[in-house]
């Protein structure tokens, strides 16, 4: 059997897989945006007036079939990117999701170099 | 009266460290490895003078003596004594006090222990840090003064928030500040080593056992905070990625990665640049951790003191001391050989080193990126948890296989004739994981390979433990803190992955049910306490087989006016059980949120025994010099 055939099953099978696991969990949500009206607590964490509110729109927009990345984006439109305790992915932050790997990779280059220079002084 | 005593104990600080200066710098261009009488007198006296400067203002809190602003700010008559006592360093400016005690005693106990080292190191090392006293001796003085006195004297103090007036917060300051303030005394000598070319493994084994302790009492300020977090805040959990958590994760990566490579550092005079630079990084991260959180340009739930005028003064601060060590490393610098093999122990020190520093841009990166962004475009953006499981995670895996595998490499050139045996044991640990997911049905790809490398990891440590008891040559601190590193990561993992959160609306007589539990809302009580009066729910929380009471809290404070919330908790060796209630404004409902939390219990002594681990290499360290 083609291997090409194998893998187009495995695709269409994980697809299935993660469809079934699609419902939101508005929990988790709540946990992600920040309660603009608190010090440093999620909306889940909190309970006062704002944070009610938005549990209530969270619940909504759930039911209206939002993917959580578009709740996020929802609510960081009407709110601001303040709201939303995972940075987007955008230029703004680009650095901020690449650099610590970045500073990883250079990490290891840099050991690796160190036995390079070891063999030169060998030789 | 008090004011005038307090600020001539504190000038008489400044006169003795610039005295100490004076005669430390006389005594260094005379010949001999002899350091004079007076210097070590002087030194004493200044500690001394130092604590009883703070035993004053402890005094006026007790007495409530409200002619002081601090005492005024942050004491109230009617509070409990042992909260009076505590309070004088729940604020800033006592919290400053506290400062200036550990520099002075670190250095006096620096100058009496280091006496087989170079005169002129140590020296230099007692100037710098001298240097430090004075910095922070004029800070206080300058703008954040704890005896600036107040007039008319107003007759009743504003209090201390009531979340502040807990045991746990008690003693979690001073813990940490002997962390990362104790590693002052590490970049003092850092320095005096440079100047003084003092490079040989001797200066190892100086300042080694200095970062034991301080990353031992770091260590465990971090767990008593989060301990705090997890009772008091109310929200179930015990770490948030806050900026003032991160603050005190900085400085403890990087001490970490230091007493990690100065081991390799003092058996193969390897890496000096790279310790002098982590001493010095280490102590700058704690100087910019207060600024971040002093300064208040941050936002967080623990930020307790605030002011922009401060943060000018420490900023500069920072500035000069970041400026003075890069300027004096790069004067010094000089190419090292490495005669490095790629499988040694060294290497693998270096493997840990290259993960904590990873660990540290990333947290140093999500902590001061909002700050940036808001200065450049005005737009305040959060960066939470999300951000640093995605980030931080998926490495933690790699890293527990290299801590593993890494302290049996042997020194300079290594032989792996034992991967049948790491095989076995890897093939445990998935086996066990398996367990897990079928006995609890629950799978997630990366929780999964975190569990397995947290097992790997602990039966290494294990084999590790039975291995080197035959050969007799048992290194039993380090196989405690990496095993306990384990059980933590296991904890922490299962503990996220198994916990339990549901929320309802409820009022008096109510039963909610969700699978075998039932919640009931016995009762409600109002009590009234010294100095607050307390909302007391009763809750009767029932899986089936045990039944728990549960009595969460409001609490209305009157001095200052505030409201809180005191979660309930029963602890077990399993499990908790974790319940807030807060009431809902028109209406006789009230919001509970009960949460069950596996393992707790656990998290918790496994960072003490990581802890302990430490304190064990400290104590043969000690017992061998």
């Amino acid at each position: 059997m083609n291997i090409k055939y194998l893998l187009i099953i495995l695709l269409i099978a994980s697809q299935s897989i993660f469809a079934s696991e699609k419902q939101i969990d508005p929990k988790e949500v709540q946990k992600n945006l920040r309660c603009l009206v608190c010090q440093g607590q999620s909306i889940s964490d909190s309970n006062s007036d704002f944070a009610q509110t938005i549990k209530m729109v969270v619940d909504d927009l759930i039911n209206e079939g939002l993917t959580e990345e578009e709740i996020y984006s929802f609510m960081s439109d009407k709110y601001g990117e303040w709201i939303v305790f995972k940075p987007q992915l955008n230029i703004q932050n680009s650095l901020l999701w690449i650099l610590p790997y970045m500073a990883l990779i250079l990490g290891g280059f840099f050991i690796i170099k160190l036995f390079n220079k070891k063999n030169k002084i060998a030789k | 009266m008090i004011s005038n005593f307090g600020n001539l104990l504190l000038f008489a600080s400044i006169v003795l460290s610039l005295s100490i200066i004076y005669l430390s710098n006389k005594n260094l261009k005379l010949n001999g490895n002899q350091i004079t009488k007076h210097i070590f007198q002087l030194s004493l006296i200044q500690s001394t003078t130092v604590i009883i400067c703070f035993f004053t203002l402890i005094a006026a809190f007790i007495v409530s003596d409200f002619s002081l602003i601090t005492v005024y700010q942050n004491s109230h008559s009617m509070k409990p004594i042992f909260y009076k006592i505590t309070g004088t360093w729940g604020n800033h400016e006592g919290s400053l006090m506290l400062w200036v005690i550990i520099l002075s005693i670190f250095s006096f106990l620096f100058l009496i222990y280091n006496k087989n080292h170079p005169k002129k190191f140590r020296l230099l090392t007692l100037i710098i840090q001298n240097i430090l006293i004075i910095g922070f001796l004029f800070f206080i003085l300058l703008n954040s003064n704890p005896f600036s006195p107040l007039s008319p004297i107003p007759k009743e103090g504003l209090g201390l928030n009531p979340i502040l007036q807990d045991p746990a917060l008690a003693i979690h300051p001073p813990l940490l500040y002997i962390g990362f303030v104790g590693s002052s005394i590490y970049f003092s000598a850092a320095i005096a080593s440079l100047i003084s070319n003092y490079s040989e493994k001797n200066f190892a084994s100086s300042i080694k056992n200095w970062i034991l302790i301080s990353w031992s009492f770091q260590t465990l300020g971090i767990l008593v905070g989060s301990i705090w977090a997890y009772y008091e805040l109310g929200w179930g959990g015990f770490w948030f990625w806050d900026p003032v958590e991160n603050a005190s994760l900085l400085p403890w990566f990087a001490m970490t990665a230091l007493f990690h490579s100065i081991i390799v550092f003092e058996k193969r005079n390897l890496f000096y640049f790279w310790v002098i630079i982590l001493c010095l990084m280490t102590f700058i991260l704690s100087v910019t951790g207060t600024f971040l959180v002093r300064s208040g340009i941050l936002n967080s739930v623990h930020t307790f003191a605030s002011d922009p005028t401060r943060g000018i003064y420490i900023l500069s601060f920072l500035s000069l001391m970041i400026f003075g060590s890069v300027f004096l490393l790069f004067k010094k610098y000089k190419t090292e050989n490495y005669n490095l093999n790629q499988n040694s122990k060294e290497t693998f020190v270096l493997v840990n080193n290259w993960f904590m520093m990873f660990y540290l841009v990333t947290v140093l990166l999500g902590t001061i990126y909002p700050i940036f962004t808001d200065a450049l475009s005005q737009n305040k953006i959060s960066v939470g948890p999300p951000f640093y499981n995605a980030i931080i995670f998926p490495v933690v895996v790699i890293f527990l296989i290299f801590m593993s595998i890494g302290p049996n490499a042997s020194w300079i050139k290594n032989k792996f004739d034992n991967i049948k045996l790491y095989f076995s044991i890897l093939l445990g640990a998935i086996l066990i994981n398996l367990m897990i997911i079928l006995f609890f049905k629950n799978f997630s790809i990366l929780s999964n390979f975190i569990i397995i490398s947290a097992l790997f990891l602990i039966l290494s440590s294990i084999k590790d433990f039975v291995v080197s008891k035959k050969k007799n040559n048992l290194d039993l601190g380090r196989i405690i803190s990496h095993g306990s590193f384990g059980f933590l990561v296991l904890f922490i993992g299962l503990n996220y992955i198994f916990s339990i959160e549901k929320d309802y609306n409820m009022k008096i007589g109510e039963i909610k049910k969700f699978d075998n539990y039932s919640i009931e809302f016995k009762n409600l009580e109002l009590k009234d306490f010294t100095n607050y009066q307390a909302v007391v729910g009763e809750f009767e929380i029932f899986n089936g087989k045990d039944r728990n009471i549960l009595k969460p809290e409001i609490r209305i404070y009157s001095n200052p006016k505030t409201l809180t919330y005191e979660a309930s908790i029963k602890t077990s060796f399993i499990k908790d059980h974790y319940l807030t209630m807060s009431n809902i404004d028109r209406s006789d409902y009230y919001n509970i949120k009960f949460q069950e939390k596996p393992l707790m219990i656990w998290i918790w002594l496994s960072v003490i025994m990581v802890v302990i681990g430490g304190l064990l290499r400290f104590f043969k360290n000690a017992k061998n010099s």
